[in-house]
């Protein structure tokens, strides 16, 4: 929650802590050295969508309390049904928009506005990171790049990772893709 | 140890914070949700419940989980089954019903007895009372699965556990990320 970037150090066997790791390791990268300005709208979405299952179960279970069972039937076949629906949604939401994004970036570059989105997966007992940083620009267009390099390449001995790599290998990333775009 | 373990809340970010907090209120409220889920399509106010005593024996034994349904249009029987609550007492009974009376308007009073126990129901009812009514019942024994409510009548004789169980499970959602 400090914006001093101590050394983060993580258990690097374990494979959902060094992606989280590097995750928030390439986040710093977008909005400190890249100056982008982190726009919260996807995840801020999903957090809406469980704070309202969890609203909806509460509801439910103080409902039943105040009203018991036989009277709060109709309540709570209301509450039930919308409480499924809602994790539908939500599994709708981060399989279909989501999609692993962890960080939505904007930059202004003269009077427009680039987007840049990162996203990241690993696959089960692999130590292969993939990355896909995506960038959209004013005009709807998009382009994406994306890296498949090993732990290894970003996280130490020590299970530290090093901030130095993901600045060097993200900004390779991001000026391929910004450049790319004057060539056009 | 306990530093290292916390590291990862340390490190979260005031959203994956809120997230963390919230995938472990989804999980409660999941299995909340499917308990309340249950009562509706049972029409039992508790459509799960451990036979805790060895009075229905040999039908029911202790830590048997029984399955219960209550629908309002069907009627009790002589010879079922059925779960009961009397006034005093926390924990509701599985008794078989042995005798029944039935009013032209839809009214019954009956009286139990467990197929183990020698004398029926009356000395366990509320003072005074000498019948059941539809209002005392909790629901009639559909189904049975042997044994699994074992765990259960461990975890209420040794609360300690059942505490510690629950608290390194709560712990392990809330600080692990993902």
């Amino acid at each position: 929650m400090t914006e001093t970037s101590e050394v983060v150090k993580i258990n690097k066997w374990d494979g959902a802590a060094a992606k989280n790791a590097i995750d928030d390791a390439i986040r710093e990268v977008f909005t400190g050295d890249l100056k982008c300005k982190e726009s919260f709208a996807l995840i801020d979405g999903r957090l809406f969508l469980c704070a309202l299952a969890v609203g909806v179960a509460l509801y439910a279970l103080l409902w039943d309390y105040l009203y018991p069972f036989p009277q709060s039937r109709l309540v709570l076949i209301i509450c039930v049904s919308s409480y499924f629906i809602l994790m539908g949604i939500l599994t709708l939401y981060t399989t279909l928009k989501e999609k692993g994004i962890f960080v939505v970036a904007k930059e202004k570059v003269g009077n427009n506005t680039r987007i840049w989105e990162a996203s990241s997966y690993v696959k089960k007992h692999d130590d292969k990171y993939n990355l896909v940083v995506v960038m959209r620009d004013a005009g709807g267009r998009s382009r994406e790049a994306s890296i498949n390099k090993s732990f290894a390449n970003f996280i130490d001995v020590n299970g530290a990772v090093v901030q130095s790599v993901v600045v060097t290998e993200i900004t390779k990333l991001y000026n391929s893709l910004s450049s790319d775009k004057k060539e056009k | 140890m306990l530093d290292s373990l916390f590291d990862d809340v340390k490190r979260m970010n005031k959203r994956q914070f809120i997230y963390q907090v919230l995938s472990f209120g989804m999980i409660v409220s999941s299995a909340l949700m499917i308990w309340k889920g249950l009562m509706v399509v049972t029409g039992s106010e508790s459509p799960i419940v451990v036979v805790l005593s060895g009075s229905m024996e040999p039908a029911f034994h202790r830590g048997d989980l029984l399955f219960l349904t209550n629908y309002p249009e069907e009627p009790v029987r002589v010879g079922e089954i059925v779960v009961f609550k009397v006034e005093g007492r926390d924990i509701p009974i599985v008794h078989r019903v042995l005798k029944l009376h039935e009013k032209n308007n839809g009214t019954v009073k009956f009286l139990t007895k467990g197929d183990n126990n020698s004398v029926d129901d009356r000395g366990l009812y509320a003072q005074g009372q000498l019948w059941l009514t539809k209002k005392d019942v909790v629901g009639r024994a559909r189904g049975f699965l042997p044994y699994v409510g074992m765990v259960t009548i461990y975890m209420n004789e040794y609360p300690k556990f059942k505490f510690a169980v629950l608290a390194c499970l709560a712990i392990y959602v809330l600080v692990h990320r993902e």
